[in-house]
């Protein structure tokens, strides 16, 4: 049994997990993606019997494949001008082909591709998630000036978000805008001209006392309670700026019922979810993100242990329900990888590429 | 620049200033820290051809 990676080495999370798994015995490879270069060329059989390998490595029954955060296709940069856009599609194709097939070999898959691009968009999230009896907000996405005003006539405070994140920089400067959860009046809305520029999700507010961020793993939930001394809407740009803390909560049983419900709906065994939590004690679904960040909050607060939780989620088998305390000690913490890290005696992580940021755009 | 041809996303936008962008990179440089969002845009991409995002709130 191996553990495949789908992510390119240096990737936040898979660097620190792969050492960790490693430091425990276990064989761990990494597939960056799809490409021309040899390490990223895959093949696909399914002439006699099913067979793939990722570069180097076969995938093999037993394997543990983690679609962590796989790069972009990459074609030969020497294919013909005219031929770009065709073979831009086909490289495409075959990352799909591989990708939806990983699921229909004896290979546990963490998450399924198909439950991952479905579970990605919000509409089905908060869907799936009132329908196993989690509280969501109301929620309009549009790009429809009507529904949009319609939407902000219903009264209450209401909140504007996007559906990706996104940065601009101003030229020649170190400052940045960056999207971010933010309030909005009816009285603040733009011309009708400007809603139809990019849509946007529109949202009842959540009088939030304080944010939660849940980490599921497997048939395991694990809250944390976000404080933020600047009280500000969305928590993660002061989570950077150190404002926000992380504690250990318990999560309320009903939530955790209709987390579990949710994951099975979905397909997906792991996530990171956000809640807001109101002065009643009620705790709103907001999002999930299937392969969110979580080892920060390692870092936050040192007794998360999340990164061995996820080593002894990884190497367990899938569906085990055995609990992941019973084996976190066989794997390192994040703090004696960052030991190392400091001293330089891993190598670097999150080295700077050269491809153009999709989520960076420059303004005068 | 015509600030009334802008998406919404970007008029309520959070502005970081220069020291705030340097306090958050620092900490990165400092603690490697695996921030949530904001440096690690980079990271946002996922499966292959699709962007995801953890701005809710």
């Amino acid at each position: 049994m191996k553990i495949i990676v789908l992510a390119p080495e240096d990737d936040n999370h898979t660097a620190p997990i792969k050492w960790g798994l490693e430091k425990a015995g276990y064989k761990v490879v990494c597939w960056e993606g799809l490409g021309w270069s040899g390490e990223r060329q895959a093949s696909l059989s399914v002439a006699n019997g099913n067979s793939l390998t990722l570069g180097p490595h076969s995938v093999d029954p037993g394997d543990a494949v983690w679609i962590r955060r796989p790069e972009p296709p990459l074609p030969n940069p020497k294919t013909a001008e005219p031929d770009k856009k065709f073979a831009g599609l086909e490289y495409r194709s075959l990352y799909h082909s591989v990708a939806y097939m990983l699921e229909h070999l004896p290979v546990w898959c963490i998450n399924k591709y198909s439950a991952a691009r479905t579970i990605i968009q919000k509409s089905v999230q908060l869907h799936l998630a009132r329908q196993c009896g989690l509280k969501i907000p109301a929620t309009l996405m549009s790009n429809s000036p009507e529904s949009v005003r319609e939407f902000f006539a219903r009264g209450g405070r209401t909140i504007c978000k996007g559906f990706t994140p996104h940065v601009w920089q101003k030229e020649g400067q170190r400052s940045v805008a960056i999207t971010e959860t933010f309030e909005l009046t009816s009285q603040e809305l733009p011309a009708d001209e400007v809603l139809t520029y990019a849509p946007a999700i529109y949202q009842e507010l959540v009088p939030k006392e304080f944010d939660v961020r849940m980490v599921l793993l497997g048939n395991r939930i694990y809250s944390y309670a976000l404080t933020n001394t600047e009280k500000a809407l969305d928590w993660r740009q002061d989570a950077g700026l150190g404002h926000v803390k992380a504690e250990i909560i318990a999560t309320p049983p009903e939530v955790e019922q209709g987390v579990l419900a949710f994951a099975r709906k979905s397909g997906i065994c792991t996530g990171s979810l956000d809640f807001g939590v109101d002065a009643q004690g009620q705790w709103w679904f907001l999002e999930v993100n299937e392969q969110g960040q979580f080892l920060w909050l390692d870092q936050f607060n040192r007794e998360c242990k999340l990164m061995e939780k996820f080593c002894a989620f990884i190497t367990a088998s899938e569906g085990s329900t055995e609990p992941l305390e019973a084996r976190e000690d066989l794997f390192p913490s994040l703090a004696e990888y960052e030991e190392l890290l400091k001293n330089e005696q891993v190598p670097p992580v999150n080295k700077p590429r050269q491809e153009m940021d999709p989520f960076l755009s420059m303004e005068a | 620049m015509d600030q009334d041809n802008r998406v919404l996303g970007r008029k309520g936008a959070r502005e970081l200033s220069e020291q705030e962008v340097e306090a958050v990179t620092g900490a990165l440089k400092v603690r490697h820290t695996l921030t949530p969002c904001f440096v690690d845009r980079k990271q946002q991409l996922v499966n292959g051809d699709q962007a995801i995002g953890e701005c809710g709130g």
